[in-house]
């Protein structure tokens, strides 16, 4: 649909502050056809910047253009743009057809009733368009939500949290619909807290943390940055100090120490390896291993170690 | 505008706003109906003082008005359901004019039939009065549902806002001091019974008839100018 060296998001600049809580700050990238992930723990900024991506929320400084206008105050670049906000709420006195509908006709939509029919079918709900959305799931909510933001067929589509309330089946309908989307030429950008869910979806990812870009680029890049990452791991084991003593050894082990209570904790910069070498030196030396977890495996201290490094 | 119109039609049609509109409208002619059948029935004078100017344009009609124009855009920012009409490529004016369209479109016959029963029950039957009092009441709706249109959006307690608004500048102050009775919604709607029956409310000082349609055109329209200007400027939740 659109084969252009320009980017179709430029965001430059951009700050935001709440009185003396600064929600982003300074953040600058463009954003180009296919999917874009942005990903960040929960109050990272990613929706405030994604509000001001979309028009509906000012910038305090810096500037947003998509196709090279600005957003804000331009209501007729919402012909070529699909907002879906994190926002659940619907009219729970419309019917799943009415309110794709009334959102087409909005938008000027010519041939509404193709239209929707159409936009229905992407999300797989045409069964339950004549119900109530009142009486819809969390995650039928959420796909009739999508089928209003498809229903101008718009070439960038900005998703804020979609995958909220999605089930298994639906998740996967989902991806393929958005991979479907961006072959056609869309430009895309998901918000999501959740490393795997952005990982599955999106070819370049934006890393927010504490209103800040922490990182971009492809995900692989990003993953290798998360691979190298320190990672604490306590080991319960029948005999600890013999354990500590073997694994000191290896190469992938920065540092060791038993707890009082009797665990193992292990600093390694290469978990794969550690993955690998553990349960190996555990069996030579006779140890029983009883437990392996990851201390800090927490997306908060994943962001974090970007944000340092 | 017809989606948007017809979107507010929905969501102020609920079944408790429609009922305290029922009761409200209800009350003049039930208090004119009572005052008539009492034995020391009051003069035209003082009908007209009580009913139509304190109670009528001073307190039903804003009351009603404020009932279901304060949610037009309130309820849409508190369930944050206004984004879905703001990411629309329409301008600003194609949101707030339809809306204030549906506000005189719900509040308009409650009023407009309690006004000519009020009319016609107090001024037995004489049609020139009773057409001065239903006109009167459709202007003063356009005039609160605009004012309370833009108070929605700029107050997220509108409606506590609107009653004080109601109280005490149109009810109290508005009363009592006569420069404040010149920024007063009722007023001008007064005048515009008089301008167009002017035996009803002779007593009273009155701007020209011209005066009146002019200002009921100058806050229905600037209200809304600043509805729609807000509603351009502000982050949507």
């Amino acid at each position: 649909m659109i084969a252009n060296a320009e980017p179709v998001i430029r965001v430059n600049g951009v700050s935001r502050w709440f009185g003396s809580v600064v929600a982003v700050s300074e953040v600058s990238f463009d954003i180009m056809p296919g999917i874009t992930g942005l990903l960040g723990p929960n109050g990272a900024g990613k929706t405030t910047l994604l509000r001001m991506m979309t028009g509906l929320a000012a910038t305090s400084t810096g500037t947003v253009t998509v196709f090279g206008e600005p957003v804000r105050d331009n209501p007729p670049l919402y012909k070529r743009i699909g907002v879906m906000s994190e926002h659940e709420t619907v009219y729970g006195f419309m019917k799943g057809r009415e309110f794709v509908t009334m959102m087409g006709s909005l938008r000027g939509v010519t041939d509404l009733e193709d239209a929707v029919d159409r936009a229905i079918g992407l999300v797989d709900l045409a069964d339950a368009q004549h119900r109530s959305m009142e009486t819809y799931s969390r995650g039928m909510r959420q796909r009739m939500r999508l089928a209003a933001t498809l229903v101008h067929e718009p070439e960038i589509l900005i998703l804020d949290e979609p995958l909220n309330g999605a089930d298994p089946r639906q998740r996967v309908h989902f991806k393929h619909l958005l991979h479907t989307l961006a072959e056609q030429g869309r430009t895309i950008v998901l918000s999501s807290h959740i490393l795997e869910e952005v990982e599955q979806v999106a070819d370049t990812v934006l890393l927010i943390v504490n209103g800040k870009l922490a990182a971009s680029g492809g995900f692989r890049a990003i993953r290798a940055a998360l691979n190298q990452r320190p990672y604490h791991v306590r080991v319960l084991c029948d005999s600890p100090r013999k354990l500590a003593a073997a694994v000191v050894t290896l190469e992938s082990v920065d540092a060791v120490h038993v707890d009082p209570d009797g665990a193992l904790i292990v600093l390694s910069r290469n978990v794969l390896d550690l993955q690998i070498e553990l349960p190996r030196l555990a069996q030579a030396q006779s140890i029983g291993l009883r437990r392996v977890e990851p201390l800090d495996d927490s997306l908060e201290s994943v962001f974090g170690y970007l944000v340092e490094n | 505008m017809i989606a948007v119109y017809r979107l507010t039609l929905r969501q102020l049609s609920g079944r408790w706003r429609i009922s305290i509109m029922t009761v409200l409208a209800s009350l003049p002619v039930i208090i004119a109906l009572l005052m008539l059948a009492a034995d020391d029935a009051p003069s035209v004078e003082e009908f007209e003082t009580a009913i139509l100017g304190a109670m009528f344009a001073g307190s039903i009609v804003p009351l009603v008005v404020l009932a279901i124009a304060a949610a037009a855009f309130g309820n849409e920012i508190e369930d944050r359901t206004l984004a879905n009409l703001t990411i629309s490529p329409v301008p600003r004016w194609k949101i707030t004019l339809p809306k204030l369209l549906a506000i005189i479109s719900i509040a308009g016959p409650f009023i407009a039939i309690s006004a000519l029963l009020t009319g016609h029950v107090a001024f037995l039957g004489e049609w020139p009065a009773t057409l001065a009092v239903g006109v009167a009441a459709i202007a003063a709706v356009a005039m609160y549902g605009s004012m309370f249109v833009w108070l929605g959006l700029v107050s997220t307690q509108a409606i506590g806002a609107g009653l004080l608004y109601i109280v005490l500048w149109e009810g109290f102050f508005s009363g009592f001091i006569s420069g404040v009775r010149l920024l007063s919604i009722r007023f001008y709607a007064i005048a515009l019974m008089h301008g167009i029956d002017e035996r009803r409310f002779a007593h009273l000082e009155h701007v020209p008839l011209s005066v009146a349609i002019g200002v009921t055109l100058l806050v229905s329209g600037g209200f809304l100018y600043l509805a729609t200007l807000k509603l351009r400027r502000m982050d949507v939740p």
